[in-house]
């Protein structure tokens, strides 16, 4: 009964875009919340709490997913029936491995010299590649519509997201 | 009689039809109620004029218990049976109780949490609780002049399922009826924002008794959304007061003490610390029980020297949480204290440093939470406020299995909004297996064995197949209360088991009810006329939400037909509202749910187009 | 009817309502007016007053400015909203000499 159909694009009213107005999605996502919150429904029938706690954990999944911008270019290529994600799609391009490397012998270095400036400089770094990564890939998306070359640079994104994540870990490793 | 509150313009209900709620903040030194008078939060104040009820618990060998100042000045007399800061204890197991030996009370280590042997016979932290929520309620309903259709009961934020689950079960054995489990930091930024009506990311750092609570906020036209946040559910006030009392012992030369000193000594430990909020120093004076006279003198510069650990364990959780906001303290454009322990002049100097501003102390750091309790409170009751907003809040803790070599696999990650659902695929690992055993965790770390156990269960029936082959979809839900609950289902054959996670370590549904009645200890009839009055006000909930729901849409959303059933459903439970006994007033309410199922769908796709629509025409403005 | 005293307020209840409006933050003065419902066939209407509605009557009382629309007037002459404690409950009530009969609860009345 609840309208699982639309995608959480069309939920939003938003185009199938990579390249998509962040204002208008947080907006958009506020304005549902505010209609069908629990907190709207706590002194309404059990019909109406049950629909609403499933339709705001709808809205909340499609906001996390439409936000961030890899969940973003992963549940694209979904909607494009392509799963990027897959386990046999583990080649990476020789040169974007040897960065790899390089940056994760800095970090061990950071880490065991504590170094806060050198781990903060390679933070400021890898987000630099990251967007560059992410404009790649609007490109590829939403211009060049090659889904295959995205799904190979989204990868790469999901390596970069790792490696940010490692530097968030070190940070209160050393702190 | 009921005295009249005035309205906001146009909204005066008719006689009756106001809904008493009230906001509880149940804290781990004292606990407070409020409710919205007047169109003003207001904390309701006892007959001596107090607002403040110390947490503090004595059961008397006849059976009365008493709760508050007596129980508190108390204390010394009779430590083994008066219990204090009992939150410390919700959800609780021996092991998480670090301090245990020190403290005066026989604990029996039940499964999943402890429970207090005491004179009165052997008490779970839930009815310790329940009983200062009790005194509460009674003075909520005499402020108020009628019962209450419910409570905001607040929580720290940092508090995981099972503390959460444990307060709501002490506010259903206090015979209250939850509205919402909201976090204390949270509540208290309402209070905040709703006064200062501004926009921006806040923090909010809550030092309670017990806990500790740092939340990230973001403001936007009437939208609090929690973006992050971190804490500690065992470092609160009452750490600063240990502290003190092990400076006293040291200072005095001091071992071994009896129960009574034990207590007494701590009381002017906290005394010390409260004196040391507004004065350089604080003479300590005792006669312990052999009559040898303590008498010390704390300098401030001593006590900010011996807290200095405390005070710097609450700013590593500050940082996280900014961290996963993906801020700065810089992007900060206030910060809010909340909690008694925020007094400290050495925390507030610690904080303001951190954030490179004078934190906001311009409402009290006691009330606030209690405060801001009771405005949601109001909303969430259905008495329209004039101001509309929004609360979006998140899980504290990462949610997660266990699964090979004892590891944990998150499947809802901390920070996340709630309500929020995540599902993940696990498969069985030897030929013909047909059962799995599921235990659900808590926490952060990687080690099943670090993080908090909440549930196991086990799902069977499973058919036999290759190993590798079965597909067990578990699904984890998380409510608006921050509550979980699990599904497992095996995707080929639909096999499915639900647990609300709750047996592994809290109460069942029916201990709930044994504690109910025991409360009402010797009267069968008092608990069937209270089963029926709560139907009755469910029922009666029911046919005004589908009376309102009707007028509002029922026209537009419903053919003639279809709109003539639920009419008919709601004339038959008013009829059984009127006359009916327990099981029809039931009856009826369960026809009605049942009947407006179809409508309530409709009615939410409508919400969600009108949100829209409402989006679009903003875009236009532009 | 003869339009003679009008509505007033007790000291106490105008301390409490000035003390409301500054907490609010806004308002001009207290709209009061009756309905008809409840269980006694009428009912008080107390609300903050956020403009003046030009038919409304206004009377000064104690500092605060109190609204009343014609229509109301007549069942609410010669009233004074006190302000009273009972116990733990606090709130406004309505000496109302036009009133004959009163519900049990004070939220509703006949004249």
């Amino acid at each position: 009964m609840l309208d699982f159909s639309r995608n959480h694009f069309e939920l939003f009213a938003l185009p199938m875009l990579f390249g998509i107005d962040a204002e208008q999605l947080d907006q958009a996502y506020r304005n549902i919340q505010t209609e069908i919150h629990p907190d709207k429904f706590a002194h309404a029938g059990e019909a109406e709490q049950r629909l609403s706690m499933q339709w705001s954990t709808r809205v909340n999944e499609a906001y996390q997913t439409l936000r961030k911008p890899f969940e973003r270019a992963r549940y694209l290529l979904q909607l494009h029936g392509i799963d990027a994600m897959d386990a046999k799609n583990t080649v990476m391009p020789a040169d974007f491995l040897m960065r790899q490397m390089e940056w994760r012998e800095a970090l061990l270095e950071a880490r065991e010299g504590r170094d806060i400036k050198a781990l903060q400089g390679l933070e400021k770094d890898l987000q630099a590649h990251a967007r560059q990564l992410q404009d790649q890939l609007a490109s590829l998306l939403d211009a060049q519509r090659d889904y295959i070359e995205a799904g190979n640079v989204l990868r790469k994104v999901r390596f970069m997201d790792k490696l940010l994540d490692e530097i968030d870990a070190t940070y209160e490793a050393i702190e | 009689m009921a005295l009249l509150q005035i309205s906001e313009p146009g909204l005066s209900t008719a006689p009756h039809q106001h809904r008493l709620a009230v906001g509880i903040d149940l804290g781990t030194t004292n606990s407070l109620v409020a409710t919205v008078r007047n169109g003003v939060s207001v904390v309701l104040n006892d007959a001596a004029g107090h607002g403040l009820l110390p947490s503090v618990v004595r059961y008397h060998k006849d059976g009365v218990t008493s709760v508050g100042f007596t129980a508190q000045s108390q204390a010394a007399l009779d430590p083994h049976n008066t219990i204090t800061s009992v939150k410390r204890f919700m959800g609780r197991g021996v092991k998480d109780i670090p301090d245990l030996s020190t403290l005066p009370y026989q604990f029996i280590d039940a499964p999943g949490m402890v429970q207090l042997k005491t004179v009165a016979g052997v008490k779970s932290p839930v009815e310790v609780s329940a009983e200062i929520l009790k005194v509460l309620k009674a003075r909520a309903e005499a402020s108020l002049g009628g019962e209450l259709v419910g409570a905001v009961i607040t929580v720290p934020a940092y508090f995981d399922d099972a503390q959460r689950q444990a307060t709501k079960d002490a506010a259903k054995v206090a015979g209250l009826n939850v509205l919402r489990l909201l976090n204390e930091p949270t509540a208290a930024a309402i209070a905040y924002g709703l006064d200062n009506a501004s926009e921006g990311i806040y923090a909010v750092y809550d030092l309670g008794g017990g806990t500790f609570d740092i939340s990230i906020l973001k403001l936007t036209k009437g939208v609090f959304e929690v973006l992050a946040t971190n804490g500690d559910s065992a470092l609160g006030g009452d750490d600063f007061d240990r502290r003190v009392y092990c400076w006293m012992l040291e200072q005095a030369g001091l071992h071994t003490l009896s129960d009574h000193d034990k207590t007494l000594l701590m009381a002017r430990a906290r005394a010390a610390k409260e004196t040391l909020s507004d004065h350089a120093q604080a003479q300590v004076t005792a006669v312990l029980g052999s009559g040898e006279v303590i008498d010390l003198n704390l300098s401030e510069q001593a006590f900010n020297e011996m807290t200095d650990s405390l005070v710097r364990k609450t700013l590593a959780p500050t940082r996280k949480a900014l961290r996963d906001a993906g801020l700065q303290a810089g992007d900060v454009k206030g910060v809010v204290m909340v909690g008694g322990s925020t007094r400290i002049p050495r925390i507030q100097a610690a904080v303001g440093e951190f954030f490179g501003q004078t934190p906001l102390t311009n409402l009290d750091p006691d009330k606030v939470v209690a405060l801001g309790a009771a405005i949601q409170a109001n909303v969430l009751a259905g008495n329209k406020a004039g101001d509309d907003w929004l609360l979006l809040d998140v899980v504290p803790l990462s949610l997660g299995l266990e699964t090979m070599g004892g590891l944990t696999e998150k499947i809802i990650p901390r920070n996340a909004t709630i309500p929020t659902a995540r599902a993940q695929e696990f498969t069985t690992f030897k030929d013909g297996q047909t059962a799995m055993s599921i235990h659900v965790v808590q926490g952060e770390r990687e080690l099943v064995a670090d993080c908090r156990s909440l549930a196991r269960f086990e799902l069977r029936g499973i058919p036999p197949m290759v190993a590798g082959a079965a597909r067990i979809r578990v699904t984890f839900q998380v409510d608006a209360d921050g509550l979980l609950s699990v599904t497992a289902r095996e995707m080929g054959t639909g096999i499915e088991s639900h647990i609300a996670v709750k047996p592994s370590y809290g109460l069942t549904d029916d201990e709930v009810a044994g504690m109910l009645r025991d409360s009402y200890a010797h009267a069968q009839d008092d608990m069937t006329a209270r089963n029926l009055a709560e139907a009755r006000v469910d029922g009666q909930r029911l046919v005004e939400a589908a009376e309102a729901a009707l007028t509002e849409n029922g026209a537009l959303l419903l053919a003639a037909e279809e709109l003539l059933a639920i009419e008919k459903r709601i004339a038959d439970l008013k009829l059984a509202l009127r006359e009916g006994d327990l099981s029809s007033v039931k009856r009826a309410t369960e026809a009605l749910n049942k009947g407006t199922v179809e409508f309530a769908a409709r009615r939410m796709d409508q919400s969600v187009k009108k949100a829209l629509t409402g989006h679009k025409l903003d875009e236009l403005e532009f | 009817m003869t339009v003679t005293t009008g509505v007033t307020l007790s000291e106490r209840a105008a301390t409490h309502i000035k003390n409301f409006l500054a907490k609010r933050g806004s308002g001009v003065g207290l709209k009061l007016g009756v309905r008809t419902s409840g269980c006694s066939g009428m009912a008080y209407k107390l609300e903050f007053a956020d403009a003046a509605d030009p038919e409304d009557i206004q009377f000064e009382s104690h500092g605060v400015t109190v609204f009343i629309d014609p229509k109301s007037l007549s069942y609410l002459e010669g009233t004074e909203l006190d302000f009273v404690r009972e116990g733990l409950n606090e709130g406004f009530k309505f000496n109302n000499p036009n009133v004959k009969s009163e519900c049990g609860c004070g939220e509703s009345f006949n004249v």
